[in-house]
């Protein structure tokens, strides 16, 4: 049985059996590419099919084309805002915006959630208030964000790091008390101490819900983005999105959307599935999620 | 020596629900001595499990006390390893790490580590698994790791809940056999909680009976058959279908009796 050089297959990875379970850390941009060589049909396939019939539906001229394009306008329309250098930049800016927002979020997430999820009795006190401010969605916070920031990137931060951190809190404290209690009763009459409990048995027990929550948390935060964008915004995709709406400029609403999936799916694809593939599926505790 | 001394213990219950009061333990005592290995059974619903999560510190008891090497217990702790029905195995580790984790814990080196539980792994039978993770195992292959983890920190007393309850007839039989062949070669003390009366005369140099719920200890056999012990033969041995028979009548499986509550925890 040969032992897997750099494609992450799971079937290979079992098989060669030796492999260590600390995974080599391969760049997104080499993900891509294996993604790509491993399975071009299954990934682009979907994809082509979705085109094909949205084409048609254009082709019919079902719908007036200042409502609807086809996709070879909104490819135009994306290579033209390209090479005019609009779109990367607004990809850019809403990248950015969201990578900041959700490593804050992320890190007050992940802390509050084993905080909450592990102590008895900050749970009490912060649960009721935890399902209040849950109830206050991010859209509802803008108003009272732009009074308090204006229209800068600070507001629309203080937005994503909102949307990012409740979701994962709640999804990190299921993922705690999921830990069957026979995990902590053995480690604890292996001699195990508060913290190593804490760190090999609390932190990787919870992992399925800490990736359920990131999972969440950055679809969340990723709407929050454009719904921000659109409303604060003097540039990102979703500030191009509202723009090209007030000008009557379907194409380029449609580009918006085209990219606001791609990115998501790429996401996905690149950073959330290889690391749930590595921890919670290697280890048989979630089967694979929607692949 | 006795090396476990389980003492007027009581267990009490409090429905959450209804506020009600139910005895699950009433007055519970028994000694196992020093390399003996002794089983804990009783109808469905009798509290030996109860009796086993008090001694491995896991429920603290109404009343009573249990003494390991004489002095009391409380909180669970690396000198009672339990062997669970649902192997508790860390899914996130691999069997080498299981195996190895309640030797980390208590401060020994990566290189020693790794050789004693290579050791135990061996013992065992699980050579070649090393690197797996639990879910890659059988039921069977788990449970082998459960008890190397819990003998690789060589513990005062091995506690045994059930542990091939969750395993099929055929795996269980051989895992006796390897259970037994295990223990002859280091003696370690065993408290051994089953429901299943082969299982508990195949196994034990000691039987203790509990009673219906609230548990009292209702008879404690001595089983007299040499070791070591095989399936091929037990069937026809006078001793063990004895002394099989005398339990099965007590428990009332003859006449059918069954309470039928799942046992508490």
């Amino acid at each position: 049985m040969s032992v897997q050089a750099n494609s992450p297959s799971r079937a290979g990875r079992h098989a060669a059996g030796a492999t260590p379970p600390t995974p080599r850390r391969a760049s997104p941009a080499r993900r891509a590419a294996a993604l790509l060589r491993r399975q071009p049909i299954a990934t682009l396939l979907p994809f082509a099919v979705v085109i094909g019939v949205w084409a048609v539906v254009s082709a019919l001229g079902i719908f007036p084309s200042s409502f609807f394009v086809g996709p070879a306008t909104v490819f135009d329309s994306m290579v033209d805002s390209v090479r005019r250098g609009i779109l990367p930049a607004y990809i850019q800016d809403s990248l950015t915006r969201l990578a900041v927002g959700a490593a804050f979020g992320l890190g007050i997430g992940v802390a509050l959630g084993f905080l909450i999820g592990l102590n008895r009795y900050v749970r009490k006190f912060c649960w009721p208030v935890l399902l209040f401010f849950q109830a206050i969605g991010d859209i509802a916070w803008l108003p009272i964000v732009i009074i308090w920031f204006g229209f800068s990137l600070t507001s629309v931060t203080v937005v994503i790091v909102y949307t990012v951190t409740f979701p994962l809190i709640i999804s990190i404290v299921a993922g705690l008390d999921a830990i069957p209690t026979n995990l902590l009763r053995a480690a604890a009459s292996l001699g195990a101490s508060r913290w190593r409990t804490l760190w090999e048995v609390y932190v990787p027990g919870a992992l399925p819900g800490v990736s359920s929550g990131v999972r969440t948390g950055l679809g969340y935060g990723w709407r929050a983005l454009i719904a921000a964008e659109i409303i604060i915004g003097t540039s990102g995709v979703g500030f191009m999105m509202f723009d090209a709406r007030r000008q009557g400029d379907v194409s380029h609403v449609f580009v918006g959307m085209a990219v606001l999936g791609v990115l998501w799916y790429m996401t996905d694809a690149l950073v959330l599935a290889p690391l749930e593939k590595e921890t919670v599926e290697r280890w048989g505790l979630v089967e694979r999620i929607g692949r | 020596m006795t090396m476990l001394s389980v003492d007027q213990l009581n267990q009490v219950y409090v429905d959450t629900y209804t506020g009600e009061a139910t005895v699950a333990i009433e007055d519970v005592s028994f000694d196992v001595p020093e390399g003996q290995f002794v089983s804990v059974i009783g109808p469905s619903g009798c509290g030996k499990t109860t009796v086993l999560n008090i001694v491995a510190g896991f429920v603290d008891a109404t009343g009573g006390t249990v003494r390991l090497q004489g002095s009391p217990v409380s909180g669970p702790g690396p000198d009672r390893g339990v062997v669970f029905q649902d192997f508790a195995l860390f899914p996130w580790k691999t069997v080498e790490a299981n195996i190895a984790f309640g030797l980390k814990t208590q401060g020994v080196g990566k290189v020693e580590r790794r050789a004693k539980a290579q050791e135990m792994i061996d013992l065992v039978g699980l050579t070649g698994f090393e690197k797996k993770y639990p879910h890659e195992l059988s039921g069977g292959m788990r449970q082998r790791a459960g008890v190397a983890r819990v003998l690789a920190t060589e513990p005062a007393i091995m506690l045994m809940d059930e542990p091939f309850a969750s395993v099929d007839a055929q795996t269980r039989r051989v895992l006796q056999q390897e259970v037994l062949r295990i223990w002859e070669q280091r003696r370690t003390t065993v408290l051994f909680v089953t429901h299943d009366v082969d299982e508990a005369v195949f196994m034990s140099d000691r039987v203790v009976v509990l009673s219906p719920r609230p548990s009292t200890v209702r008879a404690d056999l001595s089983i007299q058959i040499p070791r070591p012990r095989s399936w091929t033969d037990m069937h026809t041995n006078t001793e063990f279908v004895r002394i099989r028979r005398e339990l099965m009548t007590m428990l009332g499986v003859e006449t059918g009796v069954e309470t039928g509550s799942r046992s508490a925890p």
